[in-house]
């Protein structure tokens, strides 16, 4: 029976040390010389906000479809100064919901205070984190988050389910994009321009405000990564094409819309 | 298949010492958590069996204790559990059968469809790396995800699960006893259920008694006979007293595997392709039908492929090539026979028939 009381304390410890481990949202009290840096994620498809009531989107080639979910994991973010040396935010793992306005924003705390030009993410997890314990996988990561393969341990990265409508036929677009071993590994970063400098500094709370485009999972950076959503297959798992999707979104889906150093 | 037999020779060498550690690391483990040695034998598979290697996930990654392994219990034997309340773990895993489902290719899940795979047996699986047939979960405690998501087996998202058991008085009430208060989250759960699931130990079939040198454990002389055709022809895949070395193998089921790919279905790589996990084969004898996909229906089947039904493929594994260009393992009819003699003292009925780990009443 004792041990049972032991158990507990135990568990709220490790489960406190894995929250921390792993990043909440709640904001961390600053250290001296650091500084926080929010971000806040729009998604849009083109030129038009997401929305999920039915909203007929197009892509280059004109093809339309609309959109039921898009969700992704953002972490690893990385802040790069003019000289080239970089600050890795520690244990910070973000699942945007687009359909969930509260995912759509964070906050990344004990920032070197600098003059950062730089910044970039891994648009996904990282090997060690999806394949960590389950007694770490809680918050964003938790697979109770239906962004996680329980056959083949490790997390979606991104999930885009649409429906394609070119012609006035329905036919669903399921897109899970996950993967961390080669040569399928869909590990993919971003680094969008900032267009300015992002000033981190004790006590301010710069904030970079990004877009997400679901248009750049097809249309891709040149015409040979262009993928026809006729041609779309059901994605949902490690593949060539969900590597090529993932090249896709990491080169065109952020763009940095406005830097506010305040 | 020499390296096998010199295991299981060490193996018996140096049962004793093994056995007296292991039964010390219980005795300390429970008095330094203030509770009797009793209480922790109370929860079966809490040991280490001597002739076994060394665990995986050892007793210290979730300390066995009588609640937590009872809560476990009525965890895996809960139809709630599945989308429309009618299929549990213990559906498709039963104990009687070492934790397999006797007679069925493939399970049927929610609304009658079936499971991709044949419902393997659940024992021993505190010595395992990796888990289903083509190695795609990582640890036991995630392997529960699977079967539980499967839309083909019990069909409930994760996040549904954790609400029912939420909503009910009594789940709360259990897990809170065990970690605390507030609502069940993932971990508690797949700790609960991972500590049913890692007392499973079969280590005291006849088999086994014979290698402890037991009292009162002879075999005949017939599986002798088989036991030493097994550990020349069969040991290198099916490995220690454990029976399988943990790895993915393609005994040669297809030229093809375009259904189930195996392995290759995880790691993308053609060397891959139609590689399985090796499974233990002990309970074998009750735990028909055979094979990732239940094609044999009796181990003389299973047999009679390693003997003269294995299908060339590019990654047949080494061990069914041998030179002369004939493929399989040539058995006789009466090697045939010693190792269907030999297979059965794999049979564990103190397993089969532990009241402890059936449904809970």
């Amino acid at each position: 029976m004792k041990n049972r009381r032991l158990l507990l304390p135990v568990f709220l410890v490790l489960a406190t040390a894995a929250s921390w481990l792993l990043g909440c949202k709640k904001d961390a009290a600053s250290e001296p010389g650091t500084g926080s840096v929010s971000f806040a994620v729009a998604n849009v498809v083109g030129t038009k906000a997401l929305a999920f009531d039915g909203t007929a989107y197009a892509t280059a080639s004109g093809e339309t479809f609309t959109v039921q979910k898009f969700k992704y994991y953002l972490s690893n973010l990385k802040f790069t100064k003019a000289d080239g040396s970089t600050y890795a935010a520690p244990s910070e793992y973000h699942l945007i919901d687009a359909a969930n306005p509260s995912s759509t924003s964070f906050t990344v705390s004990n920032v070197p205070a600098g003059d950062y030009t730089g910044v970039s993410f891994v648009v996904g997890v990282d090997s060690t984190a999806t394949k960590a314990d389950p007694l770490a996988l809680t918050g964003d990561l938790n697979p109770a988050n239906a962004m996680y393969w329980p056959w083949s341990s490790g997390h979606i990265f991104l999930k885009l389910e649409a429906t394609a409508t070119t012609g006035g036929a329905a036919s669903p677009i399921v897109c899970h994009v996950g993967g961390y071993r080669a040569p399928y590994s869909a590990i993919v970063t971003a680094s969008p321009a900032l267009n300015g400098t992002l000033l981190v500094r004790a006590g301010q709370a710069p904030k970079i405000q990004l877009s997400a485009d679901v248009l750049s999972l097809f249309d891709g950076p040149s015409p040979s990564s262009h993928i026809a959503l006729s041609a779309f297959p059901e994605i949902m798992m490690p593949s060539p094409l969900a590597v090529q999707i993932a090249r896709n979104y990491a080169a065109g889906m952020f763009t940095v819309k406005s830097l506010q150093n305040n | 298949m020499r390296g096998s037999t010199q295991l299981r020779q060490r193996l018996r060498a140096h049962w004793r010492p093994v056995a007296l550690l292991a039964l010390a690391g219980v005795v300390v483990a429970s008095a330094g958590c203030g509770r009797t040695a009793e209480v922790a034998l109370a929860v079966p598979g809490a040991a280490q069996p001597s002739n076994f290697p060394a665990m995986v996930y050892g007793l210290d990654k979730n300390p066995p204790d009588a609640a937590t392994f009872a809560l476990g219990r009525r965890l895996f034997y809960d139809p709630r559990l599945s989308a429309d309340g009618t299929v549990s773990c213990g559906s498709c895993h039963r104990a009687a059968e070492a934790f397999a489902h006797t007679g069925h290719r493939l399970s049927p899940g929610v609304a009658g469809r079936l499971a991709p795979r044949n419902a393997p047996a659940l024992q021993n699986l505190r010595w395992r790396r990796g888990f289903m047939a083509d190695g795609g979960v990582l640890g036991l405690e995630l392997q529960a995800l699977a079967p539980l998501t499967s839309p083909a087996e019990m069909n409930l998202p994760l996040a549904e699960a954790l609400a029912r058991l939420n909503a009910d008085a009594g789940y709360r009430q259990q897990f809170a006893a065990i970690y605390g208060p507030g609502p069940i989250d993932t971990p508690q759960f797949l700790r609960a259920l991972a500590q049913f699931v890692a007392s499973l130990t079969s280590a005291n079939s006849r088999y086994d008694k014979y290698v402890r040198h037991e009292a009162g454990s002879a075999l005949s002389s017939q599986e002798v006979s088989g036991l030493a055709t097994f550990n020349a022809k069969c040991g290198s895949c099916h490995a220690t007293d454990l029976f399988t070395d943990e790895r993915f193998h393609n005994n040669g089921l297809d030229r093809t595997f375009a259904i189930d790919s195996g392995r290759a279905h995880i790691t993308s790589q053609a060397a891959d392709r139609g590689l399985f996990k090796v499974p233990s084969l002990r309970n074998v004898a009750r735990t028909a039908p055979y094979m990732h996909d239940g094609r044999f229906a009796t181990l003389a089947q299973v047999l009679a492929h390693y003997d003269h039904g294995v299908q060339p493929s590019p990654t047949l594994d080494p061990a069914l090539r041998p030179p002369g260009g004939r493929l399989g393992i040539a058995l006789s009819a009466a090697e045939q026979a010693n190792l269907l003699a030999f297979l059965t003292t794999l049979t564990d009925n103190d397993f089969l028939t532990d009241s402890r780990l059936a449904a809970p009443r």
